[in-house]
């Protein structure tokens, strides 16, 4: 069964204090609530007492100003950063799509970009030969596939990203502020595929500043602050009356 | 065996499986460095030829050319692939930044594609220098095939040398300048154009203390002398355990810790 549950998650981490010609008052201002000094050495608050529970069929928008800790939760789920304290169970295959250009090559082609991020992903060699023209068909690239990478403009790079990341039907999928990219047509096909994968029992996760795009494509939503959850709507109309 | 280690065995058993994603990011990194040249990476065996003539042209004296030029054309060839591969180890991490935090590759996926395109690449010098071995004159016999097992033992080494090196350029940014001009430094104070019987006072502790030393001799004393070196044999293989001993503590403690210090 497909699920995510977080239980008081908590990060803090170290931050390197590296050589500076600045005075030490005006590196004194860098400190914040967020930022405890201990020697030479600074501790980072980025979670802290992070709960909630997804099921299968949930899309998750997570919400919060610049630096509240949406990117990090994500990567959090992820596994990229370990979590300080508090547990997390992810039961099910996860995808994520935290920067468009990230593992694809520049000079390669559209093409052998899907063979690089196949392999990446742990795709075997029939399951890229198997996807690659859904792929292909998904990012209208068209001609342009056997073009190299460099050559694409953004939404050209975030068609093809998006396909890459949801043909083989992630049961969790991990998105970070970048659905904005792309033509109107190309996010309403986006958000199409994303309701069918969650229509079959997936679990969707978006950070986003665009709570028009939330509340059309979410059903429920974390308010993040200074890395604590200021609000959890279960219900995508608690979050509409905000 | 403590979790940490065999989360780190886990870790290295799953990229060892990921042999395709490695070799095949590996084959794109020499694609892209060669992409805009006629040549490509044929490069690579011209710098390399170019580098031992100049040097025989500038260091050589005496009569004995042909022995001069296998020995100096192993000795580049060795330490160009150490210089090479250590230059390289002490910034993948930081290089890799955004694949480290955006993706869950194990670590040791990045290090076995940077040792594999170090081997390619040098791949290429090593034609340049078995040219050069052959034009020499040298009498390959049954005991050069234990070069064979210098040139096995040197790449046996290679990914524990990267990850201790990896770790060392993501702690201490400034270790990449430090490695940086040791290596430089080093490529004179190494029997590459030099040799042992010339040396003396400091040159001669250069030739002793210097651990590159015993890396070349493995390959060179079996060519050029039909002979094998056991000292050095013995010596590379302390360094290779040592070595393997101190990345797997590293990887063990440090593999989850590192994305912060990017």
């Amino acid at each position: 069964m497909v699920s995510i549950d977080v239980e008081n998650l908590g990060l803090v981490y170290t931050l390197r204090s590296k050589p500076s010609l600045a005075l030490k008052g005006r590196r004194a201002l860098l400190s914040s609530d967020r930022i405890r000094r201990d020697g030479r050495k600074r501790q980072v608050l980025a979670l802290e007492g992070v709960s909630f529970s997804l099921q299968a069929g949930d899309r998750l928008g997570i919400v919060g100003s610049n630096g509240a800790g949406k990117t990090t939760l994500l990567k959090v789920l992820y596994g990229v950063y370990p979590p300080r304290s508090g547990t997390i169970h992810v039961s099910g295959r996860v995808d994520a799509l935290f920067n468009i250009n990230l593992g694809f090559r520049p000079e390669a082609t559209g093409r052998r970009n899907i063979e690089l991020r196949g392999l990446i992903n742990g795709w075997t060699a029939a399951e890229i030969g198997g996807r690659m023209d859904d792929i292909v068909a998904f990012s209208e690239l068209g001609e342009f596939i056997d073009m190299p990478f460099k050559s694409y403009s953004t939404g050209m790079a975030a068609r093809l990203a998006f396909a890459v990341a949801t043909t083989l039907e992630p049961e969790i999928l991990l998105m970070d502020e970048w659905i904005g990219a792309g033509d109107p047509s190309f996010q309403e096909k986006a958000r199409a595929r994303m309701d069918a994968l969650a229509e079959k029992a997936g679990i969707i996760v978006l950070a986003s500043h665009n709570h028009s795009l939330l509340r059309r494509t979410c059903n429920k939503i974390l308010h993040l602050e200074s890395g604590r959850i200021a609000a959890f709507y279960d219900k995508i109309s608690e979050f509409e009356m905000e | 065996m403590n979790s940490s280690f065999r989360d780190a065995f886990w870790d290295i058993s799953k990229s060892l499986s990921m042999w395709r994603v490695w070799l095949a990011l590996a084959h794109e990194d020499i694609g892209d460095q060669h992409k805009r040249t006629t040549l490509g990476p044929i490069w690579l065996l011209i710098n390399y030829l170019i580098y031992v003539g100049t040097f025989l042209f500038l260091f050589h004296k005496g009569s004995d050319t042909s022995i001069y030029a296998a020995h100096s054309s192993i000795g580049l060839l060795v330490y160009f692939y150490i210089m090479e591969t250590l230059q390289q180890s002490v910034q993948l991490f930081v290089r890799e930044e955004a694949f480290i935090k955006g993706t869950k590759l194990p670590l040791p996926v990045y290090v076995m594609r940077l040792a594999v395109q170090s081997l390619i690449r040098n791949a290429y010098a090593l034609l340049g220098c078995l040219f050069i071995l052959i034009l020499s004159g040298i009498d390959f016999t049954c005991m050069s095939a234990y070069a064979i097992i210098g040139i096995a033992l040197i790449i046996l080494t290679t990914p524990a040398a990267i990850t201790v090196f990896a770790f060392l350029g993501a702690y201490f940014p400034d270790s990449q300048y430090i490695v940086t001009n040791l290596l430089r430094v080093g490529m004179f104070m190494t029997p590459i154009f030099w040799v042992r019987d010339t040396a003396s006072g400091i040159r001669s502790a250069f030739y002793w203390y210097n651990p590159f030393t015993y890396f070349i001799e493995i390959i060179r004393v079996p060519v050029i002398a039909s002979d094998m070196p056991w000292y050095s044999f013995l010596l590379c293989c302390m360094m290779c355990l040592g070595l393997w001993t101190l990345a797997l503590t590293l990887f063990a403690r440090l593999r989850k810790e590192v994305v912060f210090v990017l």
